[in-house]
């Protein structure tokens, strides 16, 4: 008996040992490698070269980053909040309202790369917008909108409900309640929970194959045109396996991004539970 | 006055579920109209069960079989989670028994963190390190469906580790005094009544956590080497994702390659739905019996 425990006690601390070795290793070993790469060059300018991004920049990348993920978060955003409030606050039939989970879970356990194909058909081509940010960015929204509707969801229905039957009971309408007592109270889960949809969203590079990320282009001005990502920038230069500095300075950029969100995030919700 | 603002907001709230919903309707059709010329000229037992995948004419007709990659798929996400359950498990034991409460707020936001790692530096990170090993240890080529375990099995060892932890928790706290009030040692106590106890909720984060790794693309596309052969844990395969991903942009849009490809989509979209369905089904009735 003694020894099965000395067992359990031993399994359970070395895997939580290797657990939190293994975070620790990625961010140190990309920090470590990545932070040599950093210039004010490769931040400020476009990639060239020979092989395209195996020397200059990677500005075209971020700025692209910027407009897919924020396009992203607008659209799921909006969707996926404007569904939860609908989904606690107005859905009387709770048949309706487990339809609506029921949606939710299987759009978010729809693959990433099928995403692609959808926004691919729908608004490539049958809407003929061809490869650009808009589609892109909507692509990754519909992505994300599960991600943050769940977590809207969670945070509304914390919602202290004595505030809200008090709202009622003071004659107040079920819009100036949901707007003014029950989004003020929660916006800083929502907050966190857009954030870290925004940041899945930044590192989602399946999405985009197929609806807006290419190669090489100039830094974005045109919603209509298509642009560079971090993620498929950093696959390309793996694929073609010749720049590893580079590499390793978009992977660090990248994760610098995924550190900042989700200390946000993390701040946000520990800040509203104070 | 009030009432008429009530009821815009009302009916907007009302329209935007209504897209949201429709979303999903308007995925499910397009991916299904897409496959339907693959499924009607190849025939769908054909593109299920078929192991040659041959979509560009060289001597003889094309072939869509994707029994492989459907194979290759299953496999690299059996061994994730096989791995994931082994760290995952321990990890979540020695969370709930040994942290404080104060110690467990700390530390998951850094769990969470692995969530949040892009998968496309999970799939560089498995190439300079996993890979390289594998070739160190003196294979020709590192790329293998196992490299693809391991690496895959990192990346849905958060879900894992926070599902798991919520179970052992939720029964520590409800045993947790009494078992130390007999003077029961907290090792004790997690061998043989929490890790005992929690074995339904471990399903349930296995359910999750398989449908997490049968949808990844980016990091096993990288790892994994992409070829179309039957898989073996040391060989090269190629998983239903990667195969999108890799040929999407060769095929003629509206051919039956770029159908087959699309169907091959609708097949990974049904199996994590048929996925996600036992995994609500099951904490629906774990919740009734009030074992979770």
């Amino acid at each position: 008996m003694k020894l099965k425990t000395a067992l359990v006690k031993l399994w359970a601390v070395a895997s939580c040992c290797l657990t939190f070795g293994v975070i620790f290793f990625l961010f140190a070993y990309i920090f470590a490698k990545g932070a040599g790469a950093i210039t004010w060059e490769f931040l400020t300018e476009s990639p060239k070269g020979m092989i395209i991004g195996t020397e200059g920049g990677i500005l075209p990348a971020i700025v692209g980053s910027a407009w897919y993920t924020g396009i992203a978060c607008l659209f799921g955003a909006t969707l996926g909040i404007c569904t939860a409030v609908y989904q606690v606050y107005y859905c009387r039939s709770q048949r309706l309202s487990n339809a609506i989970a029921l949606v939710m879970q299987c759009m978010a356990g729809v693959p990433s790369i099928v995403m692609g194909l959808f926004g691919y058909t729908l608004l490539v081509l049958t809407l003929g917008w061809g490869k650009c940010i808009l589609a892109g960015g909507i692509t990754q929204g519909v992505m994300i909108l599960p991600f943050i509707q769940v977590r809207a969801e969670k945070a509304l229905r914390e919602v202290d409900q004595n505030l809200v039957r008090a709202s009622y009971a003071m004659g107040m309408s079920r819009a100036y309640t949901v707007r003014r007592i029950v989004l003020p109270q929660c916006l800083p889960q929502l907050v966190s929970g857009v954030i870290l949809g925004a940041c899945y969203a930044m590192g989602a590079c399946a999405p985009l194959i197929f609806t807006g990320a290419v190669i090489i282009a100039k830094v974005p001005k045109d919603l209509m045109k298509p642009a560079m990502a971090l993620p498929y920038h950093l696959y390309m230069l793996l694929t073609q396996g010749t720049s590893s500095v580079n590499a390793y300075g978009t992977a660090f950029v990248m994760m610098i991004i995924v550190l900042v969100t989700n200390s946000l995030a993390t701040w946000f919700a520990w800040r509203n539970k104070k | 006055m009030r009432k008429t603002e009530d009821r815009i907001f009302h009916a907007l709230m009302g329209l935007f579920s209504l897209i949201t919903v429709l979303l999903l309707a308007f995925l499910i059709f397009f991916i299904f109209r897409e496959s339907q010329t693959a499924i009607r000229e190849v025939g769908l037992a054909e593109l299920l069960t078929g192991d040659q995948w041959r979509p560009l004419i060289y001597k003889d007709a094309p072939s869509y079989g994707m029994r492989n990659m459907i194979l290759s798929t299953l496999y690299v996400a059996a061994l994730a989670v096989l791995f994931a359950l082994v760290i995952g498990v321990g990890t979540a034991l020695c969370l709930a028994c040994a942290a404080t409460d104060r110690q467990r707020t700390l530390v998951m936001p850094y769990i969470d963190l692995l969530a949040s790692i892009p998968s496309v530096i999970y799939g560089f990170i498995g190439l300079y390190i996993v890979v390289k090993f594998f070739e160190k240890l003196g294979r020709a080529t590192g790329e293998s469906i196992l490299a693809g375990g391991i690496v895959l099995s990192v990346m849905i060892l958060p879900y894992m580790i926070s599902s798991c932890c919520d179970t052992m928790v939720r029964i520590r706290s409800r045993y947790g005094d009494a078992s130390a009030a007999m003077g029961v040692s907290k090792w004790y106590m997690a061998g043989q009544m929490v890790l005992p106890a929690s074995v339904r909720g471990i399903l349930i984060s296995m359910a999750l956590a398989t449908g997490r790794a049968m949808g990844e693309t980016m990091a096993v596309m990288m790892v994994m080497g992409n070829s179309i052969a039957f898989p073996k844990l040391l060989g090269k395969g190629e998983t239903i994702s990667a195969l999108i991903a890799m040929e999407m942009g060769i095929a003629e849009v509206g051919s039956t390659h770029y159908s087959a490809l699309y169907t091959a989509g609708l097949v990974l979209m049904v199996l994590l739905f048929a996925i996600n369905i036992v995994f609500e089904l099951l904490k629906k009735r774990l919740a009734k019996e009030g074992a979770v």
